[in-house]
């Protein structure tokens, strides 16, 4: 007769396999190919299958793709800080002063993202045009003579819009850290005399900070995939690694060196993250999420 | 300091919909220019989209791959979120991280392996390529909202079921799958949604036949007007329904739990 834990193993099997295998097929195989394609080179227009490092040594020897890969680091890391300073206030009023609303407060915060890429960003457009509201405001209240044309299609306008475009994801980490958060180290704190401000210090910040971690992992990857924003919003800023792999990918036919630009930054990113999160991981909330029920 | 914390919540709401406000006011003007001041209201540029043959084949499109693509992704992320929350394997972890790689590679790279892949295999694009691509951009979404509603799911009655006698697939068919159907439609429409705002690797495998957001893409560079800005407000309005719909079953779902 099977043991309850072979039967146990059968069914995760059942479970897993599936996603296993499409994950496998549609998102391993395709990179492993592009990997192999980064070792080959292009002649006029075919690739050819001489494997060599030649691409890499491309992407490693040039200044603008090493500069391209920094600066969507650099973008990573500061859209990531400015979501979690504005997203850790929000998430601590909707964890700690709300009852009633929570699920409506974060549905409404959520319900933008749902609107797709493109609608926000043409919105933005309007917001941050010469002709937009806010060179209009400007102009009316007398602060400016001139619309102010750096608004938009800037670096700043860029970060701006993908600060936006990437808050929710913020919110929800810390909001989940401060759910999980024990309330009774809340009370002991004040028991022992430490005011609000001690509390939040010493207790509550240190305690949700791998949670800031999470947030802050998943805005550092999706900033680095944003293709359109700093492309519809960034102007002549707007070149990333991203675009330069699309274009590659495009017109500039050249796949090859492509994939060695896509593996070269995901060879960073996953260096980046798995730090950062083995981090997160080996903390109370990792360790409370990885707990099975 | 409470009353601060209060209207910075607001100011932050604000910025949160203050672009889908603009695009909602320009939709209503009665004037082909997207600049102020307004000119009067008026609904032609609804009227405009509802007529356009071109946008509604888009329409069509959008939906022979969103709803597919919801249920695949419900469904995988269904079985991996149980996967995930009801056993305790040693494969869990590879499991998950399997699941959430998706979320991480960045989806251009995403969308040009599907490019050389296809290239490979010799397989032409078509909707059904975008169903794919699509499919693993979400499942990551689909698999965390299902094991977000079962991780808060007491697992008593799952345990009393087996205890009793139950086998494996009367325990998920009387059991599990009663306790998670609401989080499974949540998952569900959150995946439409999600499938019809995709832009990059719809984009990337796409053929002859383009979902809506591409088309709305190259309008949006080549001749912005406010027919488009008409037809993302009604997008907007369908895609609050949707959610809140969704949102409100989750809660269904979770009255549920202990």
């Amino acid at each position: 007769m099977a043991s309850l834990e072979d039967t146990r193993r059968k069914e995760f099997a059942v479970l897993a396999t599936p996603a296993v295998l499409f994950v496998g097929a549609f998102c391993i195989a395709p990179l492993a190919l592009l990997f192999l394609y980064s070792f080959y080179r292009v002649d006029f227009v075919a690739m050819v299958p001489d494997l060599n490092l030649r691409n890499y040594a491309t992407v490693v020897t040039s200044e603008t793709y090493r500069t391209l890969i920094g600066k969507a680091m650099l973008h990573g890391a500061l859209v990531a800080g400015f979501t979690a300073v504005l997203a850790y206030p929000l998430a601590f009023f909707i964890a700690m002063r709300v009852k009633v609303y929570k699920a409506a407060l974060l549905t409404a915060l959520l319900i933008p993202l749902y609107t797709g890429d493109l609608v926000r960003i043409f919105a933005w457009r309007v917001v941050l045009g010469a002709e937009g509201i806010l060179n209009t405001f400007l102009l009316w209240i007398g602060a400016t003579e001139q619309p102010i044309m750096a608004l938009l299609f800037s670096t700043g306008a860029s970060l701006l819009v993908l600060t936006y475009n990437y808050l929710p994801f913020m919110v929800l980490a810390i909001w989940i850290a401060l759910e999980l958060l024990d309330r009774s180290l809340l009370e002991a704190a004040a028991d022992l005399g430490a005011g609000r401000f001690r509390t939040f210090r010493h207790v509550v910040l240190p305690l949700t900070l791998p949670g800031v971690l999470v947030g802050a992992l998943m805005v550092f990857a999706l900033v680095i995939g944003d293709y359109l924003t700093p492309q519809l919003i960034g102007g002549s800023s707007g070149v990333t690694v991203i675009s330069a792999i699309h274009d590659l990918f495009g017109a500039a036919f050249d796949w090859p060196l492509g994939g060695a630009i896509a593996w070269v930054l995901m060879a960073v990113l996953v260096t980046l993250i798995a730090a950062l999160a083995t981090l997160a991981l080996r903390s109370r909330l990792g360790r409370a999420l990885l707990r099975t029920r | 300091m409470e009353r601060l914390l209060r209207s910075y919540v607001w100011a932050l709401y604000g910025f949160v919909y203050l672009p889908v406000a603009v695009v909602v006011l320009f939709s209503l003007n009665d004037s082909d220019l997207i600049a102020f001041p307004l000119k009067g209201f008026t609904l032609r540029w609804y009227d405009d989209v509802l007529g356009d043959a071109r946008l509604l084949g888009g329409l069509f499109n959008t939906f022979a791959v969103a709803i597919p693509v919801a249920l695949v992704t419900t469904v995988l992320g269904g079985a991996s979120a149980l996967a995930l929350t009801r056993h305790k394997s040693s494969f869990r972890l590879v499991l998950g991280l399997l699941v959430i790689l998706p979320f991480f590679v960045p989806r251009m790279i995403l969308a040009v392996s599907q490019v050389a892949f296809m290239h490979q295999l010799a397989i032409t694009k078509s909707l059904l390529t975008v169903c794919i691509g699509q499919s693993l951009v979400i499942l990551p979404f689909t698999t965390i909202i299902i094991a977000s509603v079962l991780y808060r799911l007491d697992p008593a009655l799952e345990e009393a079921a087996s205890d009793l006698g139950a086998s494996a697939w009367q325990r998920f068919r009387h059991v599990q799958l009663p306790l998670m159907k609401f989080g499974l439609m949540a998952a569900c429409f959150i995946a439409f949604v999600l499938s019809s705002a995709e832009y990059t690797v719809s984009f990337f495998t796409s053929g002859r036949a383009q979902p809506l957001s591409i088309l709305v893409a190259s309008d949006f560079r080549f001749h912005l007007s406010p027919t488009l800005y008409a037809l993302a407000s009604l997008i907007v309005l369908f895609n609050i329904i949707v959610v809140v719909v969704s949102e409100l079953l989750r809660r269904r779902g979770e009255g549920a739990r202990k």
